[in-house]
């Protein structure tokens, strides 16, 4: 059964290079833990490429179009003439599809920050409490026991605090 | 093009200012200055017939006056040289009116008749047509009323009684206006003719110094008034287009 | 600064907020037993009363159909302004002090919000029928007026009040997941659902950085749109002194004139009652003393505007307006919101004043007080004097609307004790991105020998 060597590290500097180093030996690409953003992951890892703009652009289209055939179309539906103004007027409106813009902009940058990060995680993921307060981990599938060991060295030469043999779902 | 000749002409109707080619009816009302002594039978007239509630002393001390037309009166200069002025003020009407655009809810709005008309029950009370509108002819409920016997037995039935938290203003009875156009369609699809239509407070003023009927109706009193060169629109900078015109007193000093 | 950041570790940041969370002391039920019994008795009390007599129960008479219930709806929705609205502007700038009690003031704009919204119900004369300003499909086949200033209000307030609580959340999921691990019970529960099961991987907070700084360009324009159009359900009726261009960007400085000066007060409350002393410090007044200096300034001259166009007018309603409430009825009240809005912050070029705590806390007091003024004597000073000289009448608040009014701040107070004790009311992970970050110990011998 597939399992996973979890390294702790005290520095996020020890925990790149160890990653870099797992990278060079050929595992597959090994992900990182950490209780604040690392910077320079992007340099090691690999760039990522962030779907999120797509949503917030396509959602603040859906929005404005929500919103000026909200405001204009109940408007034609229930004839209401007030104030001298015509029927359709462009400056309220103009204001109504606006939010709505902004509206539908947040809730569909949220939507793609979800389904790209994919969260709410249904199943048990592989976890360490640690990793939340103080310490900097790097996890990566080995599939043999060969593996585990040449994984085990490459995070002990690179600082490892703690090296640890962790099945799928982290027990 | 059937679809696309639709789609223009009603995105022109949707965007001309006001949405109505031409109102059925133009009512407007002229208020000779001249003629008015400050009498007040006007008010009464308008309280008895439109179910105004009486607030009660407290409630006026507070200032919560429930009218919907008053006389408002100026006082000028010093005795032994004062002069009184007085002048009815009354829901303008107006045909681009401030008050309209303002109510959430659409419980404002203007008719085929170039009134504006108030619907009662639409009403949520955020009192923002009365902030608007520059006149201050719009009153509020601030209380349920009630009548004590037996005024509660002349309640006029073809008006509502309003609750509490409700705007109400004139509405140049509009219940008589509606009488006046069934009338008028029994007799044969006729229009409505000068004299068959008075509000209450035009009906009552013993010196007739309130006229109403339709402007459209070249003969009508009210299209004459609005010839007279006496006449003016109160706040007329205000671009508000009102339907009331008053014929400006003249005095022996100008 | 150095013995202290020494001290301060990671693990410090975690125990305290978990602490902060955990831990409740006697003055804290009792803080919450008082703001619950308060809020019942002052505002929820008076306004039962209010919706079975009528708004004949507050103080409103003819022309001067609005007074504090509207006052104070302004008022919580300019409180409002700052929190979000500076917390993105400062995400965006990427500057530092920001970290430690931002979280807390996006806190404060959420419950401002909710009170203001509470505001409006009091408000209105048939709140039963306040459902129909929503845009929802019905029998009688109406929908709202969206001419109406105060249709764009509900539009506004409501992606306002949903872009506040997506946001605060957002920033918060990382540290739910750090106090999740170690707390039990209920607690444990409720953060195992708000967390969504986050990790900490670098994916996750690659997609959480992008949209977060998303959020914030977003909400940026927002915060200013909201107020704004605040602003106008006043400036655009043709009432004389309401009705003026400068009130879009008059509000919307007030706004967070007023709501920073609301936040140095909550910062003052936590860091003394959260025993916060590490994360707040007087860096954070110093600068926040900075930003109310300028926004005094800009408040200022846009009175000082105000006054010149009322002037310059020529015409006989806006000199009247000017002259009413320059020395009118409510002429005191408007030489208090000068004194201290307008010259009472000038003590904030001393940085000596800004680096104290106690004074700050007096003058963000009075400023809210004056900001406070300044909404009352636009509406009811204002509609007091307009065209018409048969319609001038003079309003005075009732006690109903006095009680709600401190029932509302009640209200404001209960939320926030609520949010202190379920959420984490410092933001662990960006307190943490302000200390050093820890560097390899590769160097030390004692270490190597041990690993």
């Amino acid at each position: 059964m597939a399992s996973s060597a979890l390294g702790l590290f005290h520095d996020p500097d020890s925990a790149l290079k160890a990653a870099g180093d797992l990278m060079h030996a050929g595992f597959a690409r090994p992900e990182l833990l950490s209780p604040i953003p690392v910077h320079g992951a992007d340099e090691v890892l690999g760039p990522k490429k962030s779907v999120i703009k797509r949503f917030t652009f396509f959602g603040g289209i859906f929005g404005a179009l929500a919103g000026f055939s909200l405001a204009a179309g109940t408007a034609v539906l229930y004839l209401h003439p007030t104030g001298g103004r015509p029927i359709i007027t462009i400056p309220p409106f103009l204001i109504i599809t606006y939010e709505m813009t902004i509206l539908f902009g947040i809730l569909a940058t949220v939507l793609g920050f979800l389904i790209s990060a994919r969260l709410p995680a249904i199943r048990e993921r592989l976890y360490v409490p640690e990793v939340a307060v103080d310490k900097f981990a790097v996890t990566v599938v080995c599939d043999t026991q060969d593996n585990f060991g040449r994984a085990e060295a490459i995070l002990c030469a690179a600082g490892a605090e703690e090296v640890r043999n962790l099945n799928e779902d982290g027990s | 093009m059937n679809i696309m000749e639709r789609f223009i002409s009603s995105w022109q109707k949707y965007r001309k200012p006001g949405y109505y080619e031409d109102f059925d009816y133009a009512w407007t009302m002229s208020i000779d200055l001249d003629r008015c002594t400050g009498c007040s039978a006007c008010v009464t007239a308008c309280q008895a017939e439109n179910n105004i509630p009486i607030v009660g002393e407290k409630e006026l001390a507070k200032g919560r006056e429930m009218h919907w037309i008053r006389i408002e009166r100026y006082w000028e200069g010093e005795y032994p040289n004062a002069k009184l002025k007085f002048i009815p003020m009354l829901c303008q009407q107006c045909d681009a009116a401030p008050c309209e655009t303002v109510c959430p809810v659409s419980a404002t709005y203007h008719n085929q008749d170039g009134l504006n008309t108030q619907v009662y029950n639409r009403c949520i009370g955020t009192r923002s047509c009365a902030v608007y509108c520059p006149y201050e002819v719009r009153y509020f409920n601030y209380n349920s009323h009630h009548w004590d016997s037996p005024l509660d037995q002349q309640l006029n039935p073809d008006v509502s009684v309003r609750e509490k938290g409700v705007m109400e203003k004139c509405t140049f009875c509009i219940q008589r206006v509606r009488q006046a156009k069934d009338h008028a369609k029994d007799d044969g699809r006729r229009r409505v003719q000068e004299g068959d239509i008075q509000p209450a407070c035009v009906q009552t003023c013993p010196s007739e110094a309130l006229v109403f009927g339709d402007r459209k109706d070249s003969n009508s009193k009210v299209a004459k008034s609005l010839a007279d060169p006496r006449a003016y629109h109160v706040l007329d900078e205000l671009n508000t287009l009102p339907s009331v015109v008053y014929l400006k007193k003249v005095d022996s000093d100008g | 600064m150095g013995n202290e950041e020494r001290q301060m570790q990671f693990a410090d940041v975690n125990d305290d907020v978990v602490r902060s969370l955990t831990e409740t002391g006697r003055s804290y039920y009792i803080a919450l037993a008082t703001a619950i019994f308060v809020m019942l008795a002052c505002f929820f009390f008076p306004w039962f009363y209010q919706l079975y007599y009528g708004i004949g129960a507050a103080g409103m008479n003819h022309p001067t159909v609005w007074g504090t219930y509207l006052a104070s709806f302004v008022f919580w929705i300019g409180l409002s302004h700052s929190g979000t609205l500076l917390s993105c502007v400062l995400h965006i700038t990427n500057s530092e002090w920001r970290k430690a009690m931002y979280r807390s003031a996006e806190a404060m704009t959420l419950f401002s919000l909710m009170v203001a919204a509470t505001m409006v119900m009091v408000h209105v004369g048939r709140p039963w029928f306040i459902h129909w300003a929503l845009p929802y499909p019905n029998q009688m086949e109406l929908w709202p007026n969206f001419r109406s200033p105060l249709m764009f209000d509900v539009m506004a307030i409501t992606t306002y009040v949903t872009g506040s609580l997506i946001f605060i959340y957002m920033g918060s999921i990382p540290d739910f997941a750090a106090v999740r691990d170690r707390t039990t019970g209920w607690r444990h529960h409720l953060y195992v659902l708000l967390s969504l099961g986050w990790r900490g991987t670098d994916t996750e907070w690659h997609r959480l950085g992008w949209a977060y700084t998303f959020l914030a360009v977003l909400i940026i324009p927002l915060a200013v749109s909201v107020h704004s159009i605040v602003s106008w359900d006043f400036a655009m009726s043709l009432v004389p002194g309401l009705h003026q261009t400068i009130f879009a960007p008059y509000f919307v400085v007030g706004a967070i004139y007023s709501g920073t000066a609301g936040i140095v007060t909550v910062m003052y409350v936590l860091r003394k009652y959260m025993n916060f002393e590490h994360f707040i410090t007087k860096l954070h007044f110093d600068n926040l003393g900075k930003l109310l200096l300028v926004l005094s300034l800009i408040w200022t001259y846009i009175n000082i505007l105000e006054l010149f166009t009322g002037w310059f007018s020529g015409t006989s309603t806006e000199y009247e307006q000017l002259k009413y409430k320059l020395f009118g009825f409510y002429a005191p009240l408007y030489w208090e919101m000068i004194l201290f809005c307008a010259v009472a912050p000038l003590l904030l070029i001393s940085k000596k004043f800004r680096t104290s705590f106690v004074p700050m806390l007096i003058l963000s007091i009075a400023i809210n007080i004056g900001m406070y003024t300044e909404r009352f004597l636009i509406i009811g000073a204002t509609l007091s004097r307009q065209y018409l000289p048969n319609a001038w009448r003079v309003y005075v608040p009732s006690l109903v609307e006095i009680s709600i009014l401190v029932g509302s701040l009640a209200t404001f107070i209960t939320l926030f004790l609520l949010f202190v004790k379920i959420f984490p009311s410092v933001s662990i992970y960006e307190v943490k991105e302000t200390m050093e970050t820890p560097k390899s110990k590769k160097g030390d011998t004692e270490w190597q020998a041990a690993h």
